[in-house]
């Protein structure tokens, strides 16, 4: 049995189809990251899966429970842990009262070793909560009765990047302890390190579902590299490299007539600079090696922003 | 069972004390004042009284106001309580459901394993707070305070009006579930309620006599009578019936709403 089962799952809003004709499923003991950009409609899904609101078509089960069933959904919910995309618990009462409310109807064996692990200021009122803080403890109560599946919306915004580890580490041992977990996002170096396999949403439907392996291997580094003197684009249009485009600058203006410097470290010595943008598909080792050749001034590569691996490879569905 | 209301009750505890130590002083400030007003007045005042127009001594419950009675079920029961009390449990209904969707809350909430009927049963049951403590320690404060300044109400008949005043408030908190329930925006709802049951109220006793007196029937004052109650001992059980089933039957529009509500 599949841990989440989503077969023609539709959700019209009426100005907007959220959500149209999704189809997919997640394995039991399997970490599924639910990507796209904001706007694509994660959040529906998960609203749905969640029973917040109901299909306009399709069906859906969770633990295969009918999640359009009341009764069904309660008995799956003593297994799920959720966190919202925007965790929000009343102001006026503390992190324990909320912990302690949640315990009182799903239970809490988990409690404190996950208070060890995120801490958040449970004796603290929610209001003097930084963000931070408010998904820390959305995190200890969506884990702490020891569910079988967890689903979070967007699990890692607001979270520092050394919290963002911890949370990579735990997710991991999670795995390794057979829990399923169902997680979105829209920035897939956030997730990339977690997930075994994820789906690709972009305005309401699924784009794709595959191993998270084979998608990072499609979808490139976007590089920005300065370099000195007057490079030509065909420079830099070596096997895996698309959108190349170059821009020189003439390095004989080094500072205007604020007398503030440029921040072109190149340009007070009068040389010219060539700055190049690409998104890199192919072997780094090739791309060092080119780049050897070069006076490198300045390098970034970055994972490609997801928006621009959808319209490489997917196309615009605007259309 | 009841791990919500119990949580939701804890929190109206503070809010309930203030309500209930506002209403009893001022109760028992009236109570104070009355025997100075009498005997100042006499029987002047219902003379002055009658050289107003009929449908404004209704609109403020005023029969007579030469007896500790007549005093109470006008200016603390009538205004007071069926009109200010009522609209505070409208106003505090009206924020149970919406108030949470609105902040986000409700996600959170429902992502428990409770059915949606549980939440706003629970939500509302915990209501019961200012509803208990008002009706026990307000009647008490009253009671004792007629003893003192030696006009004593009969504390029969201020048992049934505080008992059937119950119902009546329920209707009020019921109107306000409704709206919290069809609104998504916690000022809306009580906005909505609010405007609605005022108006519902000065319906009543100013559209008698008119064409659209029947505006009036469905207006929750006109099934509680303080002065019939406080002053002649005429118990109307049928009235408040008609309170308690309208008060069961909105909630149980309010949960049948909220079961099928999509919460965004």
């Amino acid at each position: 049995m599949a841990a989440i089962e989503v077969d023609g799952l539709t959700k019209d809003y009426g100005e907007v189809l959220a959500n149209d004709d999704l189809t997919f499923e997640v394995a039991e003991g399997e970490v599924f990251g639910y990507l796209g950009p904001n706007g694509a409609g994660k959040t529906t899904t998960i609203r749905t899966l969640m029973g917040f609101q109901s299909p306009t078509a399709g069906s859906a089960t969770v633990l295969g429970y009918d999640v359009t069933d009341e009764s069904e959904l309660i008995a799956a919910k003593r297994r799920i842990g959720f966190l919202p995309s925007n965790p929000a618990f009343d102001e006026q009462v503390t992190g324990r009262e909320i912990l302690d409310l949640h315990a009182s109807i799903k239970g809490d064996e988990r409690r404190e070793e996950l208070l060890s692990v995120f801490d958040p200021p449970i004796d603290r009122k929610i209001r003097a909560y930084s963000t931070g803080n408010v998904q820390k403890l959305g995190l200890v109560q969506a884990f702490m009765h020891d569910p079988d599946l967890v689903v979070m919306d967007e699990p890692t915004s607001g979270l520092d990047p050394l919290m963002q580890r911890e949370f990579n580490e735990f997710v991991d041992a999670e795995k390794d302890d057979g829990m399923t977990v169902f997680l979105s996002s829209h920035v897939l170096s956030e997730v990339r390190r977690v997930c075994d396999r994820v789906g690709v949403l972009r305005q309401g439907r699924l784009v794709t579902t595959e191993r998270i392996e084979a998608l990072l291997d499609r979808t490139g580094k976007f590089v920005r590299v300065r370099v000195a003197g007057d490079v030509a684009a065909a420079a830099f249009e070596l096997d895996g490299a698309h959108d190349v485009a170059c821009s020189t600058t003439d390095g004989g203006s080094g500072s205007d007539g604020d007398g503030r410097e440029s921040p072109d470290t190149a340009a007070v010595t009068g040389e010219p600079v060539t700055e190049c943008t690409f998104t890199f598909t192919g072997d780094v080792n090739d791309l060092l090696a080119l780049l050897a050749e070069y006076s490198v001034i300045d390098l970034d590569v970055e994972e490609a922003p997801l928006e621009e691996v959808f319209m490489r490879f997917y196309g615009d569905t605007d259309a | 069972m009841l791990e919500l209301a119990s949580y939701e009750g804890r929190h109206r505890v503070r809010g309930t004390a203030i309500a209930t130590v506002a209403i009893g002083g001022f109760s028992l400030m009236y109570v104070v004042l009355f025997p100075t007003f009498a005997e100042s007045l006499g029987g002047d005042i219902d003379a002055l009284l009658a050289a107003y127009p009929e449908p404004m001594l209704k609109a403020f419950g005023i029969q007579t106001l030469a007896s500790m009675e007549g005093f109470l079920a006008s200016e603390l029961y009538t205004f007071v309580w069926m009109l200010l009390l009522g609209l505070y449990f409208a106003y505090s209904a009206a924020g149970l459901i919406a108030g949470d969707v609105e902040r986000e809350r409700m996600d959170m909430l429902l992502s428990l394993p409770v059915s949606r009927t549980r939440v706003i049963l629970e939500k509302f049951a915990s209501l019961a707070v200012p509803l208990v403590a008002l009706n026990v320690v307000v009647p008490t404060v009253i009671y004792a305070g007629t003893v003192a300044v030696d006009y004593p109400v009969d504390p029969v008949d201020l048992f049934v009006l505080h008992a059937f005043s119950i119902p009546y408030l329920l209707v009020f908190a019921g109107v306000g579930l409704v709206a919290s329930v069809f609104f998504d925006r916690a000022s809306l709802a009580q906005r909505t309620s609010l405007g609605l049951l005022a108006g519902l109220f000065f319906a009543e006793s100013l559209l008698t006599g008119t064409d659209y007196e029947v505006v009036g029937t469905v207006s929750p004052t006109r099934y509680l009578d303080p002065n019939a109650v406080l002053i002649d001992s005429e118990y109307a059980l049928l009235d408040a019936a008609v309170l308690a089933v309208a008060a069961v039957v909105l909630v149980a529009l309010a949960v049948a709403l909220f079961r099928r509500k999509d919460i965004e």
